[in-house]
């Protein structure tokens, strides 16, 4: 079998949301404190139950990639294209014939797009007949759309995958990615998540987070890490900006229950540490989830504090970000990248990424990070 | 290190039969699992039949679970695993005492939960949607939902990876037992049948009216289907050590990407998948006894497919059957479906049939679609195929331990 690394090198990034726009404008805007939130009243056809948010307000697709082949395109897989987009120009690494058969996609999501889903689905009951569907758009309401129409658009052959894992999909899609890098299925590939803002979205939140008493507000955006096999990457002559050393996942039980999911957590990250080959007190940021409801914030917090004690520092994309479901890990990783972007003090040094979920699920990436200075 | 994996439990829900014995035996009388649609209102369709499970009780098959707070699909994954679980022999305390997770496999996820948000949202309004339905919505719940059922503390991943997500999933708790990460693994998928997909498949063609018959002549479609597979997997070694029964092992797998239409296949691309699969298993094109084919009934997939087969294998291919037939297209539990039937076929000697075969496909000279009656046959290696929308090729192989 093969004999590939257990690890990845990252060696490029891209990020849109509305709280900046490709890896430089976002590391700006983390390392400024800059939140996204902005005004979203009369944005979108239905009403929203809130009138702020970190969306993307006008956001059209063929302002970014032109009118040729968008006009379909939902808007989960508008982000994920060009998250792609941005990822492969800010990396080294050229796919062409030679390579794209060993050039994957893996793309985390809760539901894929949700609107373009219901959408489709109200055709079904608003229509005269059930089946006056647009037949254009049934690609849409399938949850791999992003992934498979980015594939196409930037012709990447290797393996192709969508985990679908809601908070924990980041971490999901890199635990993916890293085992179809050790087994050799392919040297690289596009992995990051996406979620998208619509009325839908907004409002599932709210009814949620009404229910929780959670005040943050609700985010979309795409965040996508171009990950290789370390050792390819390196044979080409590419500095990563970051190691994946690690990333464990466990199932517990929702918050109040039992198995706890805050000794998982600590648990998950113990077994992700070691597996790194990390002390905990080599750690100096943890990105976490935290997701303003305070039951499940302090089931991670318990789990941090169990093995990190108060030593390392708390990196919270959500203050900018807000609320992005599925794209929440990958946000975090990208935020916890953005503070080595230029800080060379910070080289080498190692952070921990975590999520927890309400239904139970827990999970652990340990990274370490470089300056492009 | 790499470490042998081995099928020692299987759990279908399926519109044929429900249960290793009950599955096993409507494959080899080519039983239809096809009847008019009960789960919405299908009236104002000109077709209006699939393959349902209307005799899916949760509350019969589920221990932990409470179903009133899961979705349909989640309910097909979670008793699909308890009954791979039961049909392993393995003690349930043991297993959530060890390291043990699942990968499941799914096109549309909750989708009945979907369509019954939308049904508020046309009712009145977004802001009427019931929160506990909110809750049920995210795909990530069917991984949860057998993890949860069965107590275990590994990773339950989700791989929404439309109509070839359960090879995936396969793929990947093979990976994980192969590799040492996980000790005991569930992996299949689930899918329920939904209004959308059904105006969607009929609007693209699609959709057949009566009865699905892939490689026939006269094959119009698909009927969409519903069910959950799971097949559990541990290692070879743990197997041995405790007697169980051993339906096949997994050989290995390989996956690729048309990246060139969203729901056309591509012949040329899937040979390739092919090829990939027997080299991550192992095995030489010549060695493979029978196909289990994607063989979706619409005449572009089953022309594509064996265009492929003929291309990797020559003029001479193996028997390859669609189950499609029986249990029409059941999205992502399509390939969990197909892996069964194909441990099963290992374990008992038979190739199942393609039913509703009546008039050979001129243009697909050398394809042995087993028509109609299942064969008795000494299976060594099986290939179990699934292709999706998104160019998502996914393909297992099944073997004989030796």
């Amino acid at each position: 079998m093969s004999t590939a690394p257990d690890t990845l090198a990252i060696t490029g990034w891209g990020v849109l949301t509305s709280t900046g726009f490709g890896a430089d404008e976002f590391a700006a805007a983390v390392r400024e404190g800059r939140s996204g939130l902005v005004d979203v009243e009369g944005a979108f056809d239905e009403q929203l139950p809130t009138s702020k948010a970190c969306a993307l307000v006008g956001f059209h697709a063929r302002d970014h990639l032109g009118r040729k082949g968008t006009s379909f395109l939902d808007r989960s897989t508008s982000l994920a294209l060009i998250g792609c987009e941005l990822a492969l120009n800010d990396t080294g690494l050229v796919v062409d014939d030679a390579n794209r058969d060993r050039v994957g996609i893996v793309l985390g999501t809760t539901a894929g797009s949700l609107k373009a889903t219901s959408d489709y689905s109200r055709e079904t009951l608003v229509q005269d007949k059930p089946y006056l569907v647009n037949p254009m758009l049934f690609p849409n309401t399938v949850m791999n759309c992003a992934a498979g129409q980015s594939a196409i658009w930037h012709k990447l052959k290797g393996v192709n995958a969508t985990v679908a894992g809601g908070q924990l999909a980041g971490l999901n899609a890199l635990r993916y990615t890293r085992n179809l890098v050790r087994r050799g299925y392919v040297d690289g590939a596009l992995v990051g998540a996406v979620e998208e803002f619509s009325p839908h979205t907004a409002w599932s939140a709210h009814h949620l987070h009404r229910q929780l008493g959670v005040q943050v507000p609700v985010g979309e955006g795409s965040a996508v890490f171009v990950a290789e096999n370390p050792d390819v990457a390196r044979a080409a002559g590419r500095t990563p900006d970051a190691e994946v050393l690690a990333v464990e996942i466990g199932y517990y039980a929702p918050t109040g229950q039992l198995p706890d999911a805050g000794e998982g957590l600590a648990t998950t990250i113990a077994r992700a540490l070691e597996r790194a080959g990390v002390a905990a007190d080599e750690v100096w940021a943890v990105a976490t989830g935290e997701t303003g409801a305070q039951p499940l914030d302090e089931v991670e917090a318990r789990g941090v504090a169990a093995v990190f004690g108060g030593a390392a520092r708390r990196v919270r994309v959500k203050e900018l970000t807000g609320e992005c479901q599925a794209a929440s890990g990958a946000l975090q990783l990208a935020a916890l990248l953005s503070h080595h972007r230029d800080d060379r003090a910070l080289d080498g040094r190692v952070g921990v990424v975590t999520s927890v979920s309400a239904d139970g699920a827990v999970g652990a990436a340990v990274v370490r990070g470089y300056s492009r200075a | 290190m790499s470490r042998r994996v081995v099928i020692t439990g299987l759990g279908p829900v399926s519109s044929v039969g429900i249960g290793a014995e009950d599955f096993g035996a409507a494959l080899r009388e080519g039983r239809s699992g096809i009847s008019p649609i009960s789960s919405f209102d299908a009236s104002g369709f000109p077709h209006r039949m699939a393959g349902e499970v209307p005799d899916f009780d949760p509350g019969t098959m589920v221990r932990s679970l409470s179903p009133d707070e899961w979705g349909r699909t989640s309910l097909f994954a979670a008793a699909a695993g308890r009954l791979a679980v039961e049909d392993s022999g393995l003690d349930p305390a043991v297993l959530a005492r060890s390291r043990a997770g699942s990968s499941i496999g799914t096109t549309s996820g909750e989708s009945q939960v979907v369509e019954q948000l939308t049904a508020q949202w046309v009712d009145g309004g977004l802001s009427s949607l019931r929160p506990d339905l909110v809750r049920q919505a995210p795909a990530s719940r069917l991984a949860v939902a057998v993890n949860r059922e069965l107590g275990l503390t590994g990773e339950a991943m989700t791989l929404s990876t439309a109509c070839s997500a359960s090879n995936y999933a396969l793929g990947y708790a093979y990976d994980q037992i192969a590799m040492g990460d996980a000790d005991y693994m569930i992996a299949g998928g689930a899918d329920s049948v939904c209004r959308w997909a059904h105006a969607g498949f009929y609007r693209l063609g699609a959709l057949t009216e009566h009865a699905c018959s892939p490689f026939d002549a006269n094959r119009s479609g698909i009927l969409t289907g519903e069910g959950g597979a799971a097949l559990f997997l541990e290692t070879l070694e743990s197997a041995e050590s405790r007697g169980a029964h051993v339906y096949a092992e997994v050989l290995g797998y390989g996956l690729n990407c048309d990246a060139n239409h969203m729901v056309a296949p591509d012949a040329d691309s899937i040979a390739e998948c092919m090829r990939r699969a027997h080299r991550n298993a192992g095995i030489d094109a010549s060695q493979v006894d029978y196909i289990c084919a994607h063989g979706t009934g619409t005449p572009a997939n089953d022309a594509v497919e064996s265009r492929a087969v003929l291309d990797v294998f020559g003029d001479t291919p193996p028997p390859i059957s669609s189950i499609k037939s029986m249990l029409g297209h059941t999205m992502g539990a399509a390939s969990g479906f197909g892996a069964i039937a194909s441990a099963l076929g290992i374990d008992q000697g038979f190739m199942p049939p393609t039913t509703n075969h009546t008039t050979p496909d001129p243009d697909l000279v050398g394809i042995d679609p087993v028509p109609n009656k299942a064969r008795i046959a000494r299976l060594d290696v099986v290939q179990n195929n699934g292709f999706a929308f998104g160019g998502n090729n996914a393909i297992t192989i099944l073997g004989r331990v030796a």
